[in-house]
């Protein structure tokens, strides 16, 4: 029988259209993207039956970020590994005093704006805010413990908002 | 004096996550009525994620690439299973072959002629990313051969060869995008130009379209997007 098939679609089905969303956020490809997906779907495929953890899509999410990583090995397009440090290293994020000013982007100022982020910013802001991931899930994604998983947020958030309504750094008072 | 590091920024981000505790969130909430800059600071990550809220795509291409796959799996597994009885099988086909509307059957056949060449190695009988020399060979085997054009955009001419379909010799020309190999069956055709139909036949994305008297059948394992590049390349060549 197909049980395993249409079991795995059940399985997966509720995640798929996060995993494209999250493939296409650190692949930034339309067609690069669609292959990570179906890599994924085929790696989780193989593996499902032995999951035994508490949230299926970060499972599945994690996947499809170990899948982007080959590609970025084969395509030569990662990010330097020491990025965390340099991130962490940069001063701290200043107050944004600038609600207002973000109200009048539209989609596309902010899909460019991620787009330009660093990769660890991208995916944070990606399984946060559109997908409304917990930090658990996020750092069972990710890999890392809920404390980085927060300072990323905050850095990721704060250098979002200065991309789109520009460093209050540079401002004067 | 105090410092922006005195705030209880990474807490504030939790807080906004529901991340916190109670405990932990009316901290927060104390320090929020006393603190300006933070009441100011939990306002634009609010509107931040309002904003990314709305800008989320839709991705239902998720969910055939998912069917896509699930298929794939299926058919391998009943390929296997189906080794006794093969003849019976076979007679299905026949009965399918005579059911089936000519354009289905063709998108079929078409995937078929490409995963046996693929899967037997020999996906290229003549290797060159010469657009003339492939039309001078391909123009001694198959009458009337349409001229390939040159790769570019991704798309890497890799040669051609020539195949059989419904019965009749066919030019196929091999393009290579990323790690796949997709075919193009090209003939000269009477028929009204059409945009590229893509379809799926098992895992193989078929795409059939025509431009100026030709008609083109695609076949590969990449996806919709990449066979519409390079219709739309062809297209963009050939006029």
């Amino acid at each position: 029988m197909d049980e395993d098939a249409r079991d795995f679609e059940q399985f997966a089905r509720p995640h798929a259209q996060a995993a494209l969303r999250l493939a296409r956020a650190l692949v930034r490809n339309e067609a690069d993207a669609q292959d990570v997906l179906q890599d994924s779907f085929l790696r989780a495929f193989r593996h499902f039956r032995g999951f035994s953890g508490e949230s299926p899509r970060a499972w599945l999410l994690a996947i499809v970020r170990n899948v982007s990583f080959t590609l970025w090995r084969r395509t030569g397009v990662d990010e330097p590994a020491d990025l965390e440090q340099r991130l962490e290293a940069e001063p701290d994020p200043l107050p944004s005093p600038e609600a207002r000013l973000l109200e009048s982007c539209d989609a596309d100022t902010v899909h460019a704006a991620l787009d330009r982020l660093p990769r660890l910013h991208r995916e944070v802001l990606v399984l946060r805010e559109m997908e409304e991931c917990s930090y658990r899930e996020m750092a069972s994604i990710l890999g890392v413990p809920i404390g980085t998983i927060m300072s990323r947020l905050s850095r990721a958030r704060a250098q979002l908002v200065r991309e789109l309504v520009g460093d209050p750094r540079s401002r004067k008072n | 004096m105090e410092t922006w590091d005195e705030h209880p920024r990474g807490a504030l981000h939790a807080y906004l996550d529901g991340e916190l505790s109670l405990e932990g969130s009316l901290a927060v909430e104390e320090h929020l009525v006393a603190c300006s800059r933070c009441r100011q600071e939990l306002e634009t990550y609010q509107s931040l994620g309002r904003l990314l809220k709305s800008a989320r795509t839709t991705a239902t291409e998720a969910e055939s690439a998912l069917e896509r796959v699930t298929r794939t799996v299926r058919s391998r597994r009943r390929r296997f299973l189906a080794i006794g009885g093969v003849a019976g099988l076979a007679s299905v086909a026949i009965l399918a072959v005579m059911l089936v509307p000519r354009t289905d059957r063709m998108v079929g056949q078409v995937a078929v002629v490409h995963a046996r060449a693929v899967n037997a190695g020999r996906s290229i009988e003549l290797a060159s990313d010469d657009p003339a020399a492939i039309e001078r060979w391909l123009s001694a085997r198959v009458p009337g051969a349409v001229t390939p054009v040159a790769g570019g955009d991704g798309f890497a001419l890799r040669g051609a060869r020539v195949d059989s379909l419904e019965g009749r010799p066919v030019a196929t020309v091999v393009y290579q995008v990323r790690n796949h190999i997709v075919d193009v069956f090209a003939w000269h055709s009477p028929e009204a130009d059409m945009e590229p139909r893509p379809s799926m036949a098992g895992r193989w994305t078929v795409c059939r379209w025509s431009h100026a008297g030709v008609a083109y059948w695609m076949v590969s394992d990449a996806g919709t997007e990449d066979l519409k590049a390079l219709a739309a390349l062809i297209k963009e060549r050939r006029t």
